[in-house]
């Protein structure tokens, strides 16, 4: 329970299982999941953050400077049409101040000063004189306009009340749009106003403000305040025709507005042109510099793209590599915890075994001794009737008596086998020696024992009895394993890592892999045969000693094909390595 | 050679007396005590064993400490102990104390005799 609430809290925020049984490979998944989610957020959340920051900052930029674009614009129209009318006002200002209504009133002397007046001011159609009572004195122009009556005309009574008045744009008796600018003047003689008018085609206006119609302005144009369109309009309608503003301006000065029409943003300025009845009204949809800006979009996406990748890429590969890592530790600290604990049962039955060996071995050493005095006695009495059935009997006893001794011995020497002489060992010699033991019942059993032995094999530093021990045990093994006939390899050999290795192969049938899990189980044993049956202490004395001299021991077995034991040892080196444990 | 005595030290009397018998069997001299403090009192009486073959665990004095006393009492005097507990650190103790061997119960009549034999030789010797 302790592994399980230790895991869930190294992973708690997305691995909350009701179910905590599940599998291990579901707990890793889940933490890499956990691991992936978090290093994400921690990695793209920032970027994402900048890259917005960048986008709104750049965005802000342009908006600014579109927004004076468009007032530069507006206000670069507004001063060519002002300085125009200025111009031609301050001519027609000169001229009625210069000259009376008769004066100019003559088609000649208006004929001349027409033309004068054309030479300088684009735009303008015609000239004519009109008296107080709205009719047209003198023309000077394309029309035939001479005798008509403009007292009815909605530019003729403000232009009689001022010095200088612009129309709106109109179509008049001509039927061309066109506006005029008019100046009155009171005669002397007569004491009456008169006027002395100046048309200009509306054109004109459309003219002054193509000059500013760059590639980032939609449209520009004049509308009156009474709503009628005083030029034409790219999406509005052409001259004359009705559209009226939302919002104006009022007096001087210019109004700028920003909407949002579909993706994209609309700016407006909106402008009143001086002593005129006109607002000019500039549009530009966008950004004036869409392109940077579309470039701008292009290239923060495409970088967002590319670190999103590099870094999702990184992610999942480090989310792998860390939850594999941990997979790795876990289960090496597993492989510890179950080591430990294996260690510790052995040592367990170990102190219990000697306990019960200790306790064992009294009466037996009395059953023992009783029934080798019977046997004395009935050595020295040869005419006991029954002497022959009876020492049969004591023989079997004394039989019995040495199997439990053979088991309460190795019970001690299991107990003991934490004690260590420790000196160099040349493990060749130990297997040497363990062989001149078992070589007789090897020959007996025409069993063939091949030795591939390193000479050159390095010293380790162990127990000499104990190593004895464990080489006996496993060729014992080997040879009760293999039956008659059988092959035993027994190969010495440096391993990786400054290891001395001995790998012992036998012929026999080989083990389960049921069998396999409990073969260092002190009491397992696969020796059922009565004349002899294992203690199932051999095994996990072996495993004991090896492991307490610092070597490992690794089994692999494979039913109908043999097993393999390969015991490997640290090498001695005389830097103070390949010491045993404890 | 003269008769090898034994005495043999052990609570467990059934065995001892059994021992002593066979040991008697065998052309030894041998008495049999279920104690240390039994032992001392032989000796003192004036019997003077070659060998001794000793219990480790028994009630009252141990074996290691009943080791002292008779190799006090008797330098020359070659002890054997025979026990049913066998650990290398009281064989190792009594080794440093001067014990001849240390031999696990139950044992083999045809060893123990051979223990026996070289024990005397060793204390006819002197030690």
């Amino acid at each position: 329970m302790k592994q399980k609430n230790s895991r869930g809290a190294a992973f708690p925020i997305f691995c909350v299982h009701k179910n905590e049984n599940i599998s291990a490979t579901a707990r890793y998944k889940c933490m890499r999941r956990s691991l992936l989610v978090i290093m994400l957020a921690i990695t793209l959340i920032p970027l994402a953050i900048v890259s917005a920051l960048n986008f709104v900052q750049y965005r802000q930029l342009l908006r600014e400077d579109s927004l004076a674009n468009a007032r530069w614009s507006a206000e670069s129209a507004r001063a060519a049409i002002d300085a125009y009318l200025e111009k031609l006002e301050a001519a027609i200002i000169v001229l009625i101040d210069t000259y009376s209504f008769a004066e100019l009133s003559e088609p000649r002397r208006l004929n001349q000063v027409f033309r004068q007046l054309k030479k300088e001011h684009q735009g303008l159609v015609d000239l004519s004189v009109i008296g107080a009572d709205g009719v047209q004195r003198a023309y000077v122009g394309p029309y035939r306009l001479v005798g008509k009556d403009y007292s009815d005309s909605n530019w003729f009574h403000p232009a009689l009340s001022k010095k200088i008045y612009v129309s709106e744009v109109f179509m008049g008796f001509r039927n061309v749009p066109h506006f005029v600018v008019a100046s009155s003047k009171k005669e002397a003689t007569s004491d009456e106003f008169w006027l002395l008018r100046a048309s200009i085609d509306a054109e004109t206006l459309d003219r002054f403000l193509a000059a500013v119609n760059t590639e980032a302005v939609e449209d520009i144009f004049l509308v009156s305040d009474k709503g009628v369109l005083q030029s034409s309009s790219r999406y509005q309608g052409g001259v004359l025709s009705e559209y009226h503003l939302a919002d104006k301006p009022k007096q001087s000065g210019m109004l700028l507005s920003e909407d949002v029409r579909g993706e994209d943003l609309f700016y407006r300025a909106v402008s009143r042109i001086k002593n005129t009845p006109w607002l000019l009204v500039l549009d530009q949809q966008g950004y004036a510099k869409r392109k940077i800006w579309l470039f701008f979009k292009g290239r923060l996406l495409l970088t967002l793209s590319l670190c999103a990748l590099a870094v999702g890429g990184v992610v999942i590969w480090l989310a792998g590599f860390l939850a594999n890592k941990l997979k790795e530790s876990d289960e090496a600290r597993d492989a510890i915890l179950s080591e430990t604990e294996h260690t510790s049962k052995l040592a367990s039955i170990g102190r219990l075994a000697a306990g019960v060996a200790h306790e064992i071995n009294n009466p037996l050493a009395i059953i023992g001794e009783k029934a080798g005095l019977m046997e004395d006695l009935l050595g020295l009495d040869e005419s006991f009737r029954h002497r022959e059935k009876f020492l049969a009997q004591l023989q079997d006893l004394r039989g019995a008596v040495g199997r439990a001794r053979a088991i309460t011995h190795r019970l001690l020497g299991f107990a003991r086998r934490m004690e260590t002489s420790l000196s160099l060992v040349s493990l060749n010699e130990v297997i040497h020696e363990v062989l001149s033991f078992l070589e007789k019942e090897a020959a007996y059993r025409n069993i063939h024992i091949i030795l591939q032995l390193q000479p050159e094999l390095p010293a380790i530093m162990g127990d000499h009895g104990q190593l004895q021990q464990v080489f006996l045990n496993i060729i014992n093994n080997a040879i009760d394993a293999v039956g008659n006939h059988g092959e035993i390899h027994i190969t010495s050999y440096p391993g990786e890592g400054k290891k001395v290795q001995v790998a012992i192969s036998d012929t026999g049938p080989g083990m389960s892999p049921e069998v396999r899990k409990h073969i260092f189980e002190p009491f397992f044993t696969t020796k059922m045969d009565k004349e002899k049956r294992g203690t199932g202490l051999g095994l996990s004395i072996t495993y004991g000693i090896v492991k307490k001299l610092g070597g490992e021991v690794e089994v692999s077995s494979e039913l109908g094909v043999g097993t393999t034991f390969i015991l490997s040892f640290p090498a001695y080196q005389e830097n103070g390595g390949g010491e045993a444990h404890g | 050679m003269a008769e090898v005595k034994i005495l043999v030290v052990d609570d467990e009397s059934d065995f001892a007396t059994t021992l002593s018998e066979r040991l008697e069997l065998r052309g030894f001299a041998a008495k049999a005590v279920s104690g240390a403090e039994e032992g001392m009192a032989l000796l003192a009486s004036g019997w003077r064993p070659n060998v001794v073959l000793l219990d480790l665990m028994m009630p009252g004095i141990d074996g290691l400490a009943a080791l002292d006393l008779f190799k006090r009492h008797d330098p020359k005097l070659q002890v054997i102990i025979l026990t049913g507990h066998g650990s290398t650190e009281s064989g190792i103790l009594g080794m440093k104390r001067g014990l001849f061997d240390y031999l696990m119960k139950p044992v083999d009549i045809g060893e123990l005799v051979e223990k026996i034999r070289q024990a005397s030789e060793v204390a006819a010797s002197g030690g």
